[in-house]
């Protein structure tokens, strides 16, 4: 079913507490010097049409439950895609009074790209890594 | 005349301190009963902008460093309020003054725990709605 899905991925990009830094670079995956575009891979508006779930920020108390109730929203099957090591490990706000967990003690994490924030090139290698691995349907 | 001279012959005798970090970043500090006057002065009559305020917690007291700009030369003044009541701190606020100061108030009050007397709405801005009462996130907790 998830193989269905990898011809052309509608992302909902979703910041939880991002420096939009990771925020930055996604949008430089998408704008025409690295164009993601051309391979049907689209920023959309609404998570009830996305493919694909993009999580970029440490999450704190207070976007966790926002963070779950889109989740919840979000068709399925969906792939979830953190980006950035905030959204990886908490990086530097790991012992921080905000944030308790990192983000795959939440959602299920199908893609982690690491970097703060990871190069366009870094991100472009994870969505083809991933798209490879859905097809191959393990 | 310029604005070093004016604020310091206007602000004579409240002055504590008065220290230059370079040519544009001046600090100096005042008595917290003297806040909100000078404040007054600083804004109305001498024509400073506010920029923001910060709050900190030193060893031996809770200061409050308020950020004004002259946009004219392009100096910053920054006003220091030290706060030795650690377990009750309070300050009036400058909230009457400018709605601007509205938030960062609000702020510190959440995040350091001082009291701001005379603001308009006091209540919280960034924390979670479950965070306990009381507890103050950028204070050390493990001191008397």
């Amino acid at each position: 079913m998830l193989k269905a899905l990898t011809k052309s991925i509608w992302v909902f990009h979703v910041s939880a507490g991002s420096c939009n830094n990771c925020d930055i670079e996604i949008l430089d995956c998408l704008t025409p010097r690295f164009d993601l575009e051309r391979f049907g891979i689209q920023l959309i508006g609404s998570v009830r049409h996305a493919d694909a779930l993009l999580i970029t920020g440490a999450m704190n108390k207070k976007s966790v439950p926002r963070m779950k109730k889109i989740y919840a929203q979000a068709p399925k099957p969906c792939v979830v895609v953190a980006v950035g090591q905030c959204a990886l490990s908490r990086h530097m706000f790991r012992y921080s009074y905000n944030v308790e967990e990192p983000l795959d003690k939440i959602l299920p994490v199908d893609l982690y790209v690491p970097g703060c924030p990871p190069k366009p090139e870094a991100i472009i290698d994870g969505i083809v890594k991933l798209v490879k691995k859905l097809r191959s349907g393990k | 005349m310029n604005i070093r001279e004016r604020i310091k012959e206007r602000l004579e005798g409240k002055i504590l301190d008065w220290r230059e970090f370079s040519t544009r970043r001046i600090y100096f500090s005042v008595e917290k009963e003297h806040l909100f006057e000078t404040v007054k002065i600083l804004f109305k009559e001498l024509e400073l902008r506010f920029v923001t305020a910060s709050g900190l917690e030193a060893p031996s007291g809770l200061e409050i460093i308020y950020h004004f700009s002259f946009d004219r030369s392009g100096e910053i003044y920054s006003l220091r309020v030290f706060l030795e009541d650690k377990k009750n701190p309070r300050v009036d606020s400058i909230t009457p003054i400018f709605p601007g100061a509205e938030w960062i108030e609000r702020e510190i009050w959440e995040m350091l725990g001082i009291d701001f007397t005379g603001h308009p709405n006091l209540k919280r801005l960034l924390l979670a709605e479950d965070w306990p009462e009381g507890k103050f996130p950028l204070r050390r907790e493990d001191e008397p």
